[in-house]
């Protein structure tokens, strides 16, 4: 019956990520190399920034709220940023076009993501005995991440491969990505300083990837039609 | 082409090899997510020649049940879970009687009964006067050390996690869901395997002699007095089986005696013309098997050098009143004159001593008393007691109620000085004028600091014969006590005779997860499902129109129609 419970939460966590493949055009334009490769990327840069993080940051004994502490955290996950950068431009992919280019890497980078933070919690955990809710929120979670992801990769898109913007735009795309690149520094503040528990900031997650991912698609196509004027 | 599809092979042998390992590794990480982990004892598990008493099974894995039950439930697959405090010993002995099928029993103890607990409340001698729940954990025991059950049955301590696991249970029982495989509620896991039969018991009778003054030209043997008291208990569960009074209080008493004695010996001016023989004898429960061992044992001129033996049996819970077992007719002479000097020392001390005789028959096998063993072999004895009626087998031999706070120190320093005093005047031959060998204050004084220690150590120990190996530390700390006061310590081990058999698995660890229903996970599938079915038709809308689902699911027949 555990057993169960272990598939049921990996199919919430990891379904949404071979749905997204499947349904959307990347099936049909044979867009995996690109997935494993930004795959690869992302371990990479989760290296580093274990590294990073182990250098630079002190360990505190009390939960207090560095404040410096924070900002430095949020650099470090700069790197992430740094990362997708490297995956969109440097990487060699196949002829396709910037849609399915940043949808590719964005679904690639989730799932490497989805992976690394949330399988092994899960094997050890929901095969237990004891029921807990945190798999199946961890499950919300990974969606959440997910649409994070494609909106970043989208605006990133947007910022490195696209040469002709709209002036005006500008200010509201890098205003976008700064607030995606620094999701994960609020959600654990909401977590640690506000001190909501676990349903409370899934929950904030989940409406906060809407809001994101409308704001990114209306910003994608706004681009796309000046462009094609 | 050969060597590299050879090579080819071999590292794909490595690549499973790899791959197999790590599936290993991964299959056998199972941490501990337990909603509780308890400690439980279990009911002990014996046979009588044959005939099965006590719990005969150790492994649960079922749900937990708390009454009041909801009618009609089915308890066969369910651990019940009973507070002492609220059972009902009617509805248990009808379940135990008809032979009810429960998955499992466990009863919890309250925490005052702990002898590992903190509490400073049990220190300083003040009784636990709580009668009610003494006797009903005494007709508990009765009820399952003397019947077959087929389940197990456990012992653990309340705590606020059990309680607010039962909380919840009896709120879910209120609702009316009962506990089944297919509705959710609390799982209680032990790991135990089946238990087995342990090697026969071996009993450790543990013998100080302290010898009395022998002037030049005497050659007679000098008269001895023997001091006993058995030192193994017996109870429901063996491993909370301390039994500080029955018999934790003799020990001690005896300790005591005996340095009080040794103090006085061990100057050769002050050296009594008696030998003093002490005995600390297992096997008590048994019919005191080891103290007939210990007596068989014996050198035959030592044994009929015996004036007369005082065996202590549970002198620590009472308040003005003791009792003298006899089974020689109170008019002999020699248990006579034993005692007026005990009666006249209690007199001194403010204690009511009654004399209470009880024929033995060799031809019964059962021994209520140690001093019967003696009067078997044809040595005088006499047995001091609190209890003035004999117990039955397996009875009053550490209980469940028997911890710390149910023996007293006082009582059991006001035995000692009992004890001591009269067997001061006869050794020294003044048994009736007032003199205070041990007076308080003195050089002699009894030591209540020796008693406390003492006591708290055999509150702490259980002391089952059967689960004492042969060189338990706590034997050898009662030989090197022994060998501290006395002047030659022997130690006899023997086999204790062949018709009882125990079984080993005393303690477990309970573990009770918090399951959700098969059902449960059955909605969530179906949630997930339509979820994902939803989004995949919300992405193939967006991204390729809708005529593409319509075309995924009308594929084939369009091809049937191309081939016709």
């Amino acid at each position: 019956m555990t057993v169960f419970h272990f598939f049921n939460c990996a199919l919430l966590t990891f379904g949404p990520h071979a749905i997204y493949y499947s349904a959307t055009p990347l099936s049909e334009y044979d867009t995996l190399g690109t997935c494993i490769k930004t795959a690869v990327v992302y371990l990479i840069t989760a290296l580093i920034k274990l590294v990073c993080l182990a250098t630079f940051l002190k360990v505190t004994e009390n939960d207090s709220f560095d404040p410096y502490q924070e900002l430095l955290k949020a650099l470090i996950g700069f790197i992430d940023v740094a990362g997708l950068y490297y995956a969109m431009t440097q990487l060699t992919h196949r002829n396709i076009s910037q849609t399915h280019k940043f949808q590719a890497v964005g679904l690639g980078w989730a799932f490497a993501d989805s992976v690394l933070h949330r399988l092994a919690p899960l094997w050890v955990g929901a095969r237990g005995l004891e029921f807990t809710w945190e798999y199946i929120l961890q499950g919300l979670e990974a969606n959440a991440n997910l649409v994070f992801t494609v909106s970043l990769a989208s605006l990133g898109s947007l910022m490195w491969l696209r040469k002709n913007k709209p002036k005006a735009l500008i200010p509201f795309i890098y205003a976008c990505a700064g607030i995606l690149a620094t999701m994960p520094s609020i959600t654990s503040y909401l977590r640690r300083i506000l001190d909501w528990d676990f349903p409370k900031v899934v929950g904030f997650e989940l409406l906060a990837s809407v809001v994101m991912a409308f704001l990114s698609a209306q910003l994608f196509f706004a681009c796309q039609r000046r462009s094609s004027i | 082409m050969a060597m590299t599809k050879g090579r080819q092979r071999e590292i794909l042998e490595s690549v499973y090899s790899c791959i197999a390992l790590v599936f290993i590794f991964v299959a056998c990480v199972e941490l501990c997510d337990a909603a509780t982990v308890v400690d439980v004892y279990r009911l002990i598990q014996y046979d009588i020649s044959g005939v099965p008493f006590g719990s005969r099974l150790a492994r649960l894995n079922h749900h937990v049940a708390y009454s009041p039950f909801v009618p009609g439930a089915d308890l066969s697959r369910a651990v019940v879970i009973i507070p002492i405090r609220e059972v009902n010993i009617t509805f248990l002995r009808e379940c135990i009687t008809q032979k009810k099928a429960l998955g499992g029993l466990l009863l919890l103890l309250p925490q005052k009964f702990n002898s590992e607990s903190k509490d400073d409340s049990k220190e300083g001698g003040h009784m636990y006067k709580e009668e009610g729940m003494q006797n009903i954990l005494a007709e508990l025991e009765k009820l399952l050390i003397n019947a077959a059950i087929p389940y197990p049955v456990y012992f653990a301590f309340e705590d606020e996690k059990i309680d607010a696991i039962l909380a919840d249970v009896k709120r879910k029982d209120a609702i009316g869901q009962s506990p089944t495989a297919t509705t959710g509620g609390y799982k209680a896991v032990t790991a135990n395997p089946e238990p087995k039969k342990l090697a026969p018991a071996t009993i450790t009778n543990i013998q100080g002699w302290l010898p009395g003054l022998r002037t030049d030209g005497d050659t007679n043997q000098l008269p001895t007095i023997a001091i006993v008291a058995s030192y193994d208990t017996f109870g429901a569960a063996p491993a909370l089986s301390v039994g500080s009074d029955s018999n934790g209080s003799g020990v001690v008493a005896l300790l005591e005696i005996a340095r009080l004695f040794s103090r006085l010996y061990s100057n050769p001016k002050t050296r009594g013309r008696y030998n003093i023989l002490f005995g600390l004898t297992s096997g008590g429960p048994y019919n005191y098997n080891g103290t007939m061992k210990w007596l068989r044992s014996l050198d035959q001129r030592v044994r009929e050098s015996i004036d007369y033996a005082i065996c202590l049996n549970s002198i620590g819970s009472w308040n003005n009143e003791l009792w003298i077992h006899v089974s020689k007719p109170p008019e002999n002479a020699y248990i006579k004159q034993v005692f007026e000097s005990f009666s006249s020392v209690a007199e001194e001390l403010g204690i009511q001593v009654g004399l209470k005789h009880k024929k033995i028959n060799i031809s019964n096998p059962r021994v209520a008393w140690e001093h019967e063993q003696f009067s078997r072999v044809r040595v005088t004895a006499l047995t001091l007691s609190e209890l003035s009626a004999a117990p039955g087998l397996l009875e009053s031999t550490g209980s469940l109620f028997d911890s710390r706070q149910f023996v007293n120190d006082t009582a059991v320093r006001r035995s000692v000085k009992l004890v001591a005093e009269s067997l001061g005047r006869h050794i020294y031959a003044h048994p009736r004028k007032n003199i205070e060998i041990f007076a308080d204050g003195s050089s002699l004084a009894i030591n209540p600091s020796y008693i406390k220690s003492w006591l708290n150590l055999l509150s702490q120990t259980p002391r089952v014969a059967p689960f004492l190996s042969k060189n338990e530390p706590f034997i050898s700390a009662l030989k090197k006590e022994l060998a501290d006061h006395t002047v030659e310590v022997n130690v006899q081990q023997d086999v204790l005779d062949g018709i009882f058999t125990f079984y080993d698995s005393t303690t477990a660890r309970l573990t009770i997860y918090q399951v959700v229903s098969v059902a449960f996970d059955l909605l969530l599938l179906l949630a997930v499902g339509s979820y994902l079915i939803m989004l995949f038709s919300g992405l193939v809308i967006t991204t390729r129109g809708v005529d593409d689902l319509i075309g995924i699911f009308r594929r084939p027949p369009s091809r049937k129609q191309k081939i016709a």
